[in-house]
């Protein structure tokens, strides 16, 4: 797990800062995009079901909007800093500028624990922060969206506040909101389903079949789900996921060589994608170390659950088999792990390229709220395909006539519209 | 399948496919289908073998063209669980808006999207399932092909229009008519796949109406030779507009491609004014049209020939009618009725077209080793000034073989029930004991559609029994037009085992033309007979209503017979004898 001195935002920021000397950035374009442009510290006083009143400390954080409003999920963790959100913030930024989507970077968090947390209780925490932000959000200035252990729920609960509190109906204010109440066909799998159409297209880049491939997934929530279920259906094997085990706050490896049956394990997974160990042994699956799905004899290496988890102490571990790197989750390489890969000649498919899909997918849902016209699945997946697969050829293509890694062509081609963005409203 | 589909080595999509040379792609694995893998199999030997120095007005081409294997329909299937509905539930209706609301696999969106990007001319969407069009499979024609117009200016409603039509087609695999064919096949709707090939539609547009010039059926051995053809020689059927008046079974142009310049029997030229083709099917570029992704022809225009002469599209195909001389004059120079019976471009060669489809016929026949069958549109290009031959499905024909040997005489005596000298089919059958007929003193053309359940309904009940039946009635089989014969669907008519065609009433209109009526007919063994209701062989109505009546409704009688009838049929001769 993450060691206690990792700070994304630094991180984030030494991203940037290597891309603005690709760029030749001037000094002003500098100093704005390496920091956000607003931040919001708050409290959020809850009336507990037990009687008390607890308070917790939330953000907002409005990394650019140049390129139109911020857009970003709440995040509700325990160990939320508010450099996290930061650096989450700003990933934002790229991520909507690299799939070219008219929306700028934000992110917001809570600090707490939901699994401790009655229903009643996160009800209040969401409505809370709304109450405190209600002014500097909504549809045409800051879109959050749902992020780690926040779901449709929460996302309904803060419309309804911010609904009650500007006395109209503003469906558009924010997104992963359930379907039939604002939501979008297609959200839920949107942003795993966007990591395997960017792996495809590398896959078709290498010159491989997605049957011959085989995978290792670090996580097993949203994202690693819906990538796992739509790798499958193009012909790989899935050989191992790792999730986090609540009860003894540690992470385990579930591996099977023939490879996992989705369906079986989602059967004994809880909400917050926690595979029930026991019954994981039951159904033939190895139960490893948390670190395991890392060194796994495959070609896809799929980190889809929390930052920092690729790092100097654990690249090396990495088979040599493997061939791509597609990060699902954001900022899931150390800048360390990213040389040595970068070295190794892994193909990477960046964060904020790989797991586009999920704002790109906001974003649809977004516009249609704004007109009240809902569209069928297949339309909201087929423009989701096209946007990140055109996104991903820009990259690679990028990368390729520049002789680039893939991760600084992704950053060349974000940094640069944002920047330009900047420079054509005057700002710089 | 037309050939071991392993052997087709053609390029898997890639977005930029339409931009390429390519004209073949495809989606997905599992099977290509029959149409799609005759297509494949024929391309490189068309490309071989009709080359521009020997045909240099002429440009013969596969149009462009993407499969979505039958993998896509397994996962569509699966994935919305539609198979036990699908399979239990008899209202097409129902099961095209179940099809509708179910989601295509995800992993094919993109590419779809990319292919409306790309293309914003209209769009057949045909089917191509496994047993489709394969020899001995006699399952052309009962499953869908919907055309789009795809020229809405917004992506997203052209994408959807193309998704509608997918499921639509997808949905057919369960259609009533396709569940009553598996009934008297050997096969189950369980083992059926559909493929679908996407595919560019051959023709331009004038005044919001998109089609070939013309389109045709071309066959290399021939049920119904007259004249001086033989059967080997084949015969082609034309049409002015898309392809759909001919596998209707619609009036068309049908001429031997060795005596091209020979007509069909006609009286006086009267005759032919009435009895050829008066209106064509195109597609409806209209920006309005009503909405209902349930219909076939959601996207298609029944237009008359006035509007094609508007659109300046008779130049080639047609001839004008004199009133004053009573003369058919070849080509639209002067006022009048126009006649579609293709003179310039049969009489005078124009483009080479008569000599290109004998070429053709005779390639496609030597590749697939036996008699086959074709459909193809063409298109005139002004800029060009060539033909432009789009080859659009390829088709083995069964044949049979078999000796009969049957004279003259036979077909005479107190013994005939029936006897034609225009008898499609070959063989002996003496097993048939049932008879089911149209009874002739109720008849009446304002009741085809009526007549047509009725036959169905006891062909449900023979069917169930296992009862092979010989049927006879009024006009053509199978017609999509009611006047002109009973609409009914083969799958209705299934159980039949040998077919009468009795003329209507003073009105001599051409046999059955429709292709996929025949394809089954040949593909089932059914034997046909053709007869004039008030020329030389005569039906022995009195003894037919003498015989046992098992069941009767308004217009349609069920009899049993005592004794088998004995039917025989020689091919080679054309000429029947059914035998009390």
């Amino acid at each position: 797990m993450a060691s206690k001195e990792f700070n994304p935002f630094e991180m984030a920021q030494a991203q940037f800062d290597k891309v603005a000397e690709l760029l030749n950035l001037d000094d002003a374009t500098r100093q704005l995009l390496r920091n956000p442009l607003r931040e919001y510290h708050f409290s959020i006083p809850v009336k507990m079901d037990d009687g008390t009143t607890k308070v917790f400390r939330g953000f907002r954080v409005q990394h650019n909007d140049a390129r139109g409003p911020s857009k970003g999920g709440i995040r509700f963790h325990p160990q939320e800093t508010v450099d996290t959100v930061r650096a989450l913030a700003m990933w934002m930024t790229w991520k909507c500028a690299v799939v070219n989507i008219p929306l700028g970077g934000g992110k917001g968090g809570v600090i707490c624990d939901p699994h401790h947390l009655s229903m009643q209780e996160q009800e209040h925490i969401c409505r809370g922060y709304v109450r405190q932000m209600a002014k500097n959000v909504g549809p045409i200035n800051d879109v959050p969206a749902p992020d780690v252990m926040t779901n449709a729920q929460h996302m309904l609960w803060m419309l309804d506040e911010y609904e009650a509190i500007h006395g109209a109906k503003y469906p558009g204010f924010i997104t992963g909101k359930p379907v039939g109440m604002g939501g979008s066909l297609g959200r839920t799998e949107a942003t795993g389903y966007g990591v395997i159409f960017t792996v495809r297209e590398a896959l078709k880049e290498l010159g491989i079949r997605p049957e011959d491939t085989t995978a290792a997934v670090q996580g097993f929530g949203n994202v690693a789900q819906y990538a796992i279920e739509l790798y499958l259906k193009l012909g790989g094997k899935v050989i191992c996921v790792s999730s986090w085990d609540q009860a003894d706050q540690c992470s385990y490896t579930f591996r099977r060589k023939t490879g996992i049956d989705l369906q079986e394990l989602l059967k004994i997974t809880d909400k917050f994608g926690g595979i029930d160990k026991v019954k994981a042994k039951e159904l033939g699956y190895e139960v490893l170390d948390g670190e395991a799905w890392i060194e796994q004899d495959v070609d896809i290496l799929l980190p889809c659950a929390l930052e920092n988890q690729i790092r100097g102490d654990n690249v090396n571990k990495i088979s040599k088999r493997v061939k791509i790197i597609a990060e699902g989750a954001n900022g899931p390489t150390t800048p360390e792990a990213d040389k040595f890969i970068h070295e190794r000649g892994i193909f990477v498919i960046p964060d904020f390229l790989a797991n586009a899909g999920g704002v790109t997918c906001s974003y649809f849902e977004q516009v249609q709220c704004n007109m009240n016209y809902y569209w069928e699945r297949d339309e909201v997946l087929s423009k989701l395909d096209v946007k990140m697969t055109s996104a991903y050829l820009a990259v690679s293509e990028l990368a390729r006539k520049r002789n680039l890694y893939m991760r600084d062509a992704a950053y060349v081609i974000s940094v640069s519209r944002v920047a330009q963005a900047c420079k054509d409203r005057g700002w710089v | 399948m037309i050939q071991e589909e392993k052997n087709i080595s053609l390029p898997q999509f890639n977005r930029n496919f339409f931009e390429s040379e390519e004209s073949f792609s495809w989606i997905g694995t599992g099977s290509f289908g029959g149409k799609a893998s005759g297509l494949a199999f024929i391309k490189n030997i068309i490309d071989q073998n009709i080359n521009q120095e020997e045909f240099p007005n002429a440009i013969v081409s596969i149009p462009k063209m993407v499969v979505l294997r039958t993998s896509i329909f397994d996962s569509f299937m699966q994935r919305n669980n539609l198979f036990d509905f699908a399979l239990n539930e008899e209202s097409d209706i129902r099961i095209i808006n179940e099809f509708l609301k179910a989601d295509l696999p995800v992993e094919i969106l993109g590419d779809l999207r990319t292919i409306i990007e790309k293309v914003k001319a209209p769009l057949a969407v045909r089917s191509s399932s496994m047993l489709e069009d394969a020899k001995y499979e006699p399952f052309a024609g009962i499953y869908a092909t919907k055309m789009i117009s795809n020229n809405q200016p917004s992506l997203d409603i052209r994408f959807n229009k193309l998704v509608e039509a997918i499921k639509f087609v997808f949905a057919s695999t369960f259609f009533k008519a396709s569940k009553d064919y598996f009934k008297i096949s050997s096969h189950s709707v369980n083992e059926e796949k559909m493929a679908v090939i996407i595919q560019e539609v051959v023709g331009q547009n004038r005044n919001l109406r998109y089609y070939p010039h013309f389109s045709g059926v071309a066959r290399t051995f021939n049920f119904y030779p007259t004249g001086k053809s033989k059967p080997e020689q084949g015969v082609v059927n034309l049409a002015l507009g898309l392809g759909k008046t001919i596998v209707d079974g619609g009036i068309v142009w049908t001429y031997c491609p060795e005596y091209p310049k020979s007509p069909p029997p006609f009286g006086d030229p009267k005759d032919m004014l009435n009895t050829t083709q008066t209106t064509f099917w195109a597609v409806n570029m209209n920006p309005i049209v009503d909405y209902d992704p349930t219909k076939e022809t959601e996207f298609l225009s029944l237009n008359n020939l006035q509007d094609a002469d508007y659109d300046n599209t008779l130049t080639h195909i047609a001839s004008t009618y004199d009133v004053r001389s009573n003369k058919i004059v070849m080509g639209v120079g002067a006022d009048g009725p126009r006649i579609i019976n293709f003179m310039p471009l049969l009489y005078m060669n124009e483009y080479g077209f008569n000599d290109l489809i004998k070429k053709i016929m005779k390639v496609s026949s030597n590749a697939l080793n036996g008699p086959v069958e074709i459909e193809f549109a063409a298109t005139f290009n002004k800029e060009t000034d060539k033909l432009h031959f789009g080859y659009l499905q390829v088709r083995p024909m069964v044949v049979s073989a078999e000796e009969v040997n049957l004279d003259d005489s036979e077909l005479e005596g107190d013994d005939v029930l029936v006897a034609s000298n225009r008898v499609m089919g070959n063989g002996i059958i003496e097993d048939i004991s049932d008879v089911v007929y149209v009874l002739p003193d109720k008849f009446d053309k304002k009741f085809t559609q009526k007549i047509a359940m009725e036959i169905d309904s006891i062909n449900k009940i023979l069917v169930n029994e296992n009862k092979k039946y010989l049927l006879i009635g009024f006009g053509r089989w199978g017609s999509s037009d009611p006047w002109l014969g009973i609409p009914i669907e083969w799958g209705q008519i299934g159980g039949a085992k040998v077919i009468v065609e009795s003329t209507l009433f003073g009105i001599n209109v051409e046999l059955s033309q429709g292709s996929h009526f025949f394809h089954n007919l040949t593909s089932f063994n059914v034997c046909y007979f053709s007869i004039n209701y008030d020329g030389k062989f005569a039906i022995d109505w009195n003894w037919l209503n003498s015989q046992k009546i098992i069941r009767e409704t308004e217009f349609v009688r069920h009899v049993s017979l005592n004794n088998p009838l004995k039917i025989k049929v020689d091919g080679r001769k054309g000429i029947g004898a059914i035998k009390k």
